[in-house]
């Protein structure tokens, strides 16, 4: 019966169906399709002579052959997944310690509370982290007073310091479906698990973390994405060295001009980071839309 | 493991202590950043000299206070104006996408919809870079062959906005779908049993239904914008917003009145972010 | 069916409507006519194609074939907020952002009705149904059975011709759909409406209405009134849906001018007679050896402690197999004696079976005219 429900109220015709999807195809052409494609077609363009353009590979081969720019790539690659992989390990603990461990309103304050410092923005975060790395910043000055060192120390501008700021601002893209994802696991499942014999490690391996998985991936995939695209923390915690990618591309396009060059790093990157969502996907078996809605 | 499975003090006494440091190392970088913007002294940094309030109050250089430093009083009202239009053009393309993906079907709508979903999964350095070429090519090819010159079309903050707008609606989309999937349909029936028009039913149950929905995804637009950068830093133009006018004093080297404007921004969006989720508290379900 | 009455005082009637999804037929060629005024019930399990029915007449969805008339006019072609029907949903959908008064407030708001004539209209009908103080409130700050009233008292307040309710009690309590039942019987007869009540609980159907359809595979089976259907169901599908029974596997073993003699794969052997059961075929045609199932109400059962003449066609010994207490209800299972299933009997509330116990043994029998036959 309720297959038939509100038949007659949804197929309200077909000219409200046009008006609601004209601003999305405008929107998804303008603004998503043809921008890339456009970005496509830059990359692979050659200036010959001024306002002159040649179809060429030359951007590509470009990246190839120039070490600097393969290396940052590959580098911003492993470094992203690592920070997803730590940022995972960090947020699990805590995000079953609010869905399963307490409870009310305690649990929603833990909640809000993870939430209250991705409300301001990234480079007030990021400048926190300055403060607290620098060499005449917070933790160089305890270390000098408790002793243990005696003149300051320099911790940003280095390879840490640049995870920890990206593990940081990636938290609570984590943590919000991992609760999500758990706050749904029935805790009698945990309850009949353990009583049919299975240890703290096995009811975790064999329960816990499958019914976690789509908030895994989701965290996962988000996580990446925004670690791989990121630009502040890296420039501002990892200063001039820190080669991330996308600096390679602000160089392109803003500093030296050459937008053929910097639109085949964009599209790199692009691909990069759709083929790594596409095989975390295809390693955990979920879908796209599922993980995303 | 859960309360009901008995486990030892020692883990649990462990376990608590992580989650403890874990929410001090959430709070530290933005408690240090608001400690010091009360500091009395040239630099964000130790030593400590002294509580001030100059780095809000101060008036002239070099303690020159963020309600008196123009540059960064100008670009909070760019940002404001920013935000306030992509939250607009963002709600008004989201309400419509929920309506046609919750209630119509039609050949193609798994395809639009994982389509929708993209902009999620662009880096928005590289969505900013495409639009702005695209947006280029469009100008250039204007000028070159018709002779306009569209100004809206060159970096600026009508492409900031746009830029922004292009990935933040499908956040938005997905606030608005999320409640309207939850709708029950028989209200909107009853109410056309009732006798009330098609457009009445949409302005007296359906909209009313979402609009704790859509103020909450109108908050989340907001503060998305507002905080924006990299889709911004590739789009902009002379006139800076505040994420890139801050940015650029932060490489230069600054004085606590970063630390006082982010004081500023914490208060905003902490009480933006505690209305929208006291708007979005289920009431009466 | 009923005789016809003149049609104008029909306030609602089908006419071989047919409605179909793809392959299913959801409803085959249903005509009806409610008199004004009447309770009117449409029982049937789920799926039979009784919502499909009911939506159809309120106009949200629209029959392949037939004609459906509110007060001898046509209403196909009037969109549903025109449609002189109001419906009471299944789960009530009163209006969660609207307190009460507005709730029952919304219809005559649409009909642009005078504000002050709507203010008194609305506490006028909050009084009928009894919460003359409650229209303040939200909708959440009232009891199950006050939301009931308030979905009712939103559709009454418009004067509707025909009052549509779509299982409306299916989410209450026992308790309370035990007096909600009488209570809507009672706000029926108050506000001389006329009622069409669908739902797939007996006792609702038989309780409240006038008239009840029985509806099976998107037909009606048929329509009656309560007692009617319950002593004398049409089909076999009646007999089984309605009230509870003994059932068996039959064939006919010997036949004369009175009735039939019947022998159960279960190995009973029992008198029946003519013309009581199924009325779709014709009785006369059944030969020896024609296959039937036969339906025997617990009530219909006499029964007596230890070895006792009943004096009735069909008597048998058996012993009690267990004893089912349940008040006024209480059954006996018995097995008779060389017979491999056990037969549902109602316990008299008599002191003599007080004591009653598993293993005694009893007397039962029936006599041939509550044995009802239907073809299989």
């Amino acid at each position: 019966m309720s297959a038939v429900t509100g038949l007659s109220f949804r197929d309200s015709g077909k000219l409200g169906l046009l008006l609601l999807i004209s601003p999305l195809l405008l929107w998804l052409s303008l603004f998503i399709l043809l921008p890339h494609v456009d970005l496509v077609m830059i990359s692979l363009r050659e200036r010959v002579a001024a306002r002159e353009y040649a179809f060429s590979w030359s951007n590509y081969t470009a990246f190839f052959t120039e070490p600097l720019y393969w290396r940052t790539f590959m580098r911003t690659a492993v470094m992203s997944i690592l920070a997803t992989a730590l940022t995972l390990l960090i947020a699990f603990p805590v995000a079953f310690y609010i869905a399963k461990m307490v409870r009310g309103r305690f649990k929603a304050l833990l909640f809000v509370l993870c939430l209250i410092p991705f409300w301001v923005s990234e480079l007030v975060r990021t400048y926190g982290w300055m403060i607290l790395l620098r060499e005449t910043g917070i933790f160089s000055g305890l270390l000098q007073w408790l002793g243990w060192v005696d003149q300051p120390v320099e911790m940003l501008y280095n390879d840490v310091a640049i995870m920890v700021g990206l593990v940081y601002t990636s938290m609570l893209f984590m943590v919000v479906p991992l609760v999500t994802t758990l706050e749904g696991l029935d805790d009698s499942l945990i309850e009949a698990a353990y009583d049919l014999g299975g240890s703290h490690f096995r009811v975790i391996w064999d329960v816990v973390i499958p019914h976690a998985m789509p908030g895994i991936v989701s965290g996962c995939i988000v996580v990446f994405m925004l670690t791989l695209g990121n630009y502040l923390t890296p420039t501002l915690l990892g200063g001039k060295d820190s080669l991330w990618f996308t600096e390679q591309i602000y160089t392109q396009f803003i500093t030296r001009f050459n937008w053929e060059q910097g639109s085949a790093f964009g599209m790199l990157l692009l691909i990069l980071s759709s083929f790594i969502v596409w095989a975390g996907l295809k390693l955990s078996r979920q879908s796209f839309t599922r993980v995303m809605t | 493991m859960i309360p009901s499975i008995p486990s030892s003090r020692y883990f649990r006494g462990i376990y608590a202590t992580y989650v403890v440091l874990f929410f001090v190392y959430l709070i530290l970088p933005l408690a240090v950043v608001a400690v010091f913007s009360f500091n009395d002294s040239l630099f964000p940094s130790l030593p400590w000299n002294g509580g001030t309030l100059d780095w809000f109050l101060g008036e002239s250089e070099p303690r020159l206070g963020i309600f008196h430093d123009d540059e960064l009083l100008g670009s909070i009202g760019v940002s404001f104006w920013v935000a306030l239009g992509v939250t607009l053009l963002s709600l008004s393309l989201a309400t419509c996408n929920a309506f046609l993906f919750e209630r119509h079907d039609f050949a193609g709508k798994g395809f639009l919809y994982m389509l929708m979903l993209t902009p999620l999964v662009i880096p928005g350095v590289i969505l900013g870079v495409s639009i702005l070429i695209f947006s280029s090519s469009i100008a250039n090819g204007l000028e070159d062959n018709y002779g306009l010159e569209i100004e809206w079309l060159r970096p600026g903050l009508p492409l900031v906005i746009l830029g922004q707008f292009a990935f933040i609606t499908t956040i938005a989309t997905l606030v608005i779908s999320a409640r309207l999937r939850r709708f029950d349909h028989s209200l909107e029936e009853a109410a056309l049993n009732l006798g009330a028009s098609r457009l009445a039913v949409v302005r007296t149950i359906t909209l009313p239904y979402l609009r704790p929905a859509i103020i909450g995804a109108g908050i989340v637009t907001f503060l998305m914008s507002f905080e924006n950068f990299n889709t911004t830093l590739m789009l902009v133009g002379s006139d800076a917003p505040l994420t890139i006018a801050m940015f650029d004093r932060l490489r230069e080297g600054s004085t606590p009145v970063l630390n006082a404007v982010s004081v500023l921004l914490m208060v905003g969006s902490a009480i933006l972010g505690l209305i929208s989720l006291f708007v979005q508290k289920p009431r009466d379900e | 069916m009923q005789a016809q009455s003149s049609l104008k005082e029909m306030d609602l009637e089908c006419r071989g409507v047919t409605k179909t999804f793809g392959d299913f037929t959801a409803v085959e060629d249903i005509s009806f006519a409610i008199p004004r005024g009447s309770f009117f019930s449409i029982l049937g399990p789920s799926g039979c194609g009784k919502t499909t029915l009911l939506r159809m007449l309120a106009g949200f969805q629209s029959p392949d074939s037939g004609d459906i008339l509110i007060k001898g006019r046509s209403v196909l072609n009037t969109p549903p907020n025109r449609r002189p029907v109001n419906m009471v949903f299944q789960h009530l959908a009163l209006f969660p952002n609207m307190t009460v008064a507005e709730n029952v407030a919304y219809g005559l708001k649409r009909r642009n009705v005078d504000k002050h004539e709507i203010k008194t209209r609305v506490a006028d009908m909050l009084s009928r149904v009894g919460l003359p103080d409650a229209g303040g409130k939200q909708v959440s700050q009232l009891s199950g059975g006050q939301k009931q009233r308030i979905a009712i008292a939103r559709c009454l307040v418009l004067n509707p011709d025909v009052l549509l309710l779509d299982e409306p009690l299916g989410a209450l309590d026992l308790k309370l759909r035990e007096q909600m039942k009488v209570e809507l019987k009672q706000l029926q007869e108050k506000f001389a409406a006329t009622f069409i009540y669908i739902t797939h609980d007996q006792s609702e159907a038989l309780v409240m209405s006038d008239q009840v359809a029985v509806m099976n595979h998107g037909r009606f089976e048929q329509v009656g009134t309560p007692q009617a259907l319950y002593y004398e169901p049409a089909t076999r599908f009646v007999a089984g849906f309605v009230g509870e029974s003994n059932r068996w596997q039959a064939s006919i073993s010997a036949r004369d001018e009175r009735g039939f003699r019947l022998q159960t794969e279960a190995g009973l052997s029992m008198q029946a007679d003519r013309e009581i059961g199924d009325k779709s075929a014709s009785q006369n045609d059944w030969g020896v050896g024609k296959s039937l199932e036969l339906f025997l109400r617990p009530e219909s059962i006499s029964v007596a402690p230890g070895h006792q003449a009943l004096g009735t066609e069909n008597a048998y010994q058996g012993h009690v197999e267990s004893v089912l207490f349940d008040g006024a209800r209480s059954q006996l299972l018995v097995r008779i004696e060389g017979a491999l299933d056990l037969l549902n009997v109602s316990l008299p509330q008599t002191a003599e079976f007080r004591s009653i116990r598993k293993g005694d043994s009893v007397s039962v029998g029936w006599s041939s005219a509550q044995v009802q036959c239907y073809e299989v």
